[in-house]
């Protein structure tokens, strides 16, 4: 009774150390972010043709780098860099929802107070990206830009956000003929991986379905061969064309019919049969003998050995 | 010369050219690291084909000033970055595993019972989970996916989706798939014994139909045809799973297949367990991740029997012949260990009970659904 208490009690200890540990490991990794340096920080790399800024980069979650276009109408581009988060980051924003970095747009040769369009091109946006702008003047620093997503041809979406010179979206706020727009294409993190976590998940589902699919169809196919060839082996109609064909059984010189040499040899069989066997065996299907058991156990064991991990 | 010059130069030639002033406690530490690994290997027998290399890779790696895992003054890579370079980051090594899985594995039990394959597709419920988990733990996404993958206990699969989108994760994860892996008799029953009842443990199975020879000849044509269109990002494992299972069915290639089976097999498990313990630096390892890698991977193995259990359950509600649902619990491919632990645990209920091949089945189904979760998981990174 005490050593059950007392394995009881420690099963709970062991429980609440867990979560003990599991609390402080939340905790620990939270603050040091995603454990000190961040692996996936986009590095942006800007290359100009004519109007048009091009940044390739590798985004958060991908393997494979991508294009992002910038385009101004109503201004001109000067320049675009990136930016890292640290300098915009507020504890209401998470640095995993700007999965293409952020950027630092420069435009000039404007009127003072002119607003301009400012275009974000690219294939690795969807029709929920949202553009946030960061201004570290204003009281709430991160705002929503209400940027259209325009759908164009081969999948590639477009921002379009209007940004008028000294409004809340330029940094400087001063009526210049000069706008720095700082922010990035924004898209819901635990969005993303909760939504591609359902997807894959029944994708797999779907994958092995129609595997399983192909192979019960296959599989019928298959049976069916086999049993036509089964068929044609051993056809009963010709089989009795054969025995009709055959000769009559002969009477023996002795006077021994075929029928009586077939009993006797069966009866021998059955004599030698079962001198051969030490005990009778049990065809009960419900409690085989241990005899059988011991048979099915090796004949397992057998078929196990292909299986078996050290023998590779 | 001078006494002087003489101690000075021992001094240097201590310095710089011998490891003892070099070793830090760290290096220590993760020598206890390897050498528990290797206790368990060899004393415990858990995957020793495996954890000999990758032990003995740890110890060899965190020997100060060593030659090992770093760049000659020429760019050369030295001999354990050699071998992770060309094996691991090349990504060839854990391809040619599975030709050699393929070479050994019988299909039998999975093509007279496809039906088997939900189940495997039902136990990486874990690996959706842990990914979950992990993020919350501010894993990154592709880091989720990498150590969510231990779940699907196949260790090649494991380190081919790390080395792609982790590869600062590759140790730790490496040795959590291979130890839950071994630990798969233990981890195993309770859960599985916690899920049925005495009734549902005695359920016999219909016997397996025979399947032809051209049958299974036929079967990795099929499965790549359909498995590689659908999930085209797993084409180098399934691939090389497939071409090695079509050596052996085809029985024309007997030497390739043997190859297959046995000498490259082992070469490759040699470079492969090397590689993978030489990532085991003390500056990489000693953090929190490995230990909650570690954790996520028990939380994964045992969310991984629950789903494949669960599948059995939720089939039996719709199939006219019963299946077992102990076999569910080998949807976890960790081929033939989880077929095995179904089976001893059908026998503890009725010794008359044996469901070994039946249990093949979602073993089998397992190791394609850990390569398909795999696949997903590449494709959503690309």
């Amino acid at each position: 009774m005490k050593t059950n208490r007392l394995r009881f009690l420690l099963k709970i200890i062991w429980v609440w150390l867990i979560c003990v540990f599991l609390m402080m490991a939340q905790t620990a990794c939270l603050v040091w972010a995603t454990f000190g340096e961040d692996q996936e920080k986009p590095q942006p790399e800007f290359t100009r043709k004519e109007k048009t800024i091009t940044a390739k980069l590798l985004p958060r979650a991908k393997s494979t780098s991508v294009l992002i276009d910038f385009e101004v109408s109503g201004g001109e581009l000067i320049n675009v860099q990136g930016m890292d988060f640290e300098k915009a980051d507020r504890p209401d924003v998470d640095h995993k929802d700007f999965k293409s970095a952020l950027f630092v747009i420069e435009i000039g040769s404007l009127t003072p107070g002119a607003e301009v369009k400012i275009s974000v091109i690219s294939d690795f946006f969807i029709r929920s990206t949202q553009f946030w702008i960061f201004n570290q003047k204003l009281e709430t620093p991160w705002m929503d830009s209400n940027a259209q997503n325009l759908d164009r041809p081969d999948r590639v979406q477009e921002l379009v956000i209007n940004v008028k010179d000294g409004g809340p979206f330029d940094s400087d706020m001063n009526e210049n003929g000069r706008i720095i727009l700082m922010g990035g294409p924004k898209d819901s993190f635990w969005g993303y991986a909760l939504g591609t976590l359902f997807i894959r998940y029944f994708g797999i589902f779907i994958v092995l379905s129609i595997l399983m699919l192909g192979m019960i169809f296959s599989g019928k196919i298959f049976q069916r061969m086999e049993d036509k060839k089964t068929k044609a082996t051993s056809k009963p109609a010709s089989l009795t064309v054969q025995v009709e064909k055959a000769e009559k059984p002969e009477v023996a010189d002795n006077g021994i019919t075929a029928e009586m040499a077939t009993a006797v040899a069966a009866a021998l069989h059955l004599h030698f049969s079962g001198l051969r066997a030490s005990h009778p065996m049990s065809v009960s299907p419900l409690r085989p003998t241990a005899w059988a058991q011991q048979g099915r156990a090796q004949i397992i064991g057998e078929r196990l050995m292909m299986y078996h991990r050290n023998k590779r | 010369m001078s006494w002087d010059y003489v101690l000075e130069l021992i001094t240097n030639i201590l310095v710089t050219q011998t490891g003892i002033p070099n070793l830090l406690f760290k290096q220590v530490i993760m020598m206890l690291v390897a050498f528990f690994f290797l206790y368990l290997a060899v004393a415990k027998r858990y995957e020793p084909l495996l954890l000999v290399p990758i032990g003995f890779g740890i110890f060899l790696v965190n020997f100060p000033l060593a030659p090992l895992m770093g760049y000659s003054e020429h760019g050369y890579p030295e001999l354990l970055r050699a071998f992770y370079k060309y094996g691991v980051e090349w990504e060839i090594i854990p391809p040619m595993i599975f030709l050699g899985l393929g070479a050994m594995t019988d299909f039998g039990p999975l093509i007279a019972n496809p039906k088997t394959l939900i189940v495997g597709a039902g136990a990486q419920l874990g690996v959706f989970i842990t990914y979950i988990g992990t993020l919350f733990f501010g894993f990154t996404l592709k880091e989720a996916a990498s150590v969510a993958i231990i779940g699907g206990a196949d260790g090649p699969t494991t380190i081919y989706l790390t080395a792609k989108l982790a590869p600062q994760l590759l140790g730790a994860n490496a040795l959590a798939a291979y130890s839950y892996m071994a630990m798969v008799p233990l981890i195993q029953p309770p859960i599985m014994r916690l899920m049925t009842t005495r009734v549902q443990r005695r359920i016999k199975m219909v016997q397996l139909r025979p399947v032809s020879a051209r049958e299974k000849l036929l079967f990795p044509l099929v499965a790549a045809i359909l498995i590689i269109l659908l999930i085209p990002a797993v084409a180098p494992l399934m691939g090389m799973f497939m071409f090695g299972n079509f050596m052996r069915e085809c029985g024309v290639v007997k030497r390739l297949s043997d190859t297959a089976q046995q000498s490259l097999m082992n070469i490759i498990t040699i470079l492969l367990g090397l590689s993978v313990g030489a990532t085991m630096k003390a500056e990489v390892f000693l953090s929190w991740k490995p230990l909650l890698i570690f954790g996520f991977g028990l939380l994964d193995f045992i969310v991984c029997t629950f789903g494949g259990i669960l599948t059995v359950h939720i089939m039996n509600l719709f199939v006219k012949e019963k299946i077992n649902p102990l076999i569910g619990s080998a949807g976890v491919s960790a081929v033939p260990m989880a077929a095995r632990v179904s089976n001893s645990e059908g026998l503890k209920a009725d010794p008359t009970n044996f469901l070994l091949m039946h249990a093949m089945g979602p073993n089998l189904a397992g190791v394609i659904g850990s390569a398909a979760a795999a696949g997903m998981f590449i494709a959503m990174f690309q």
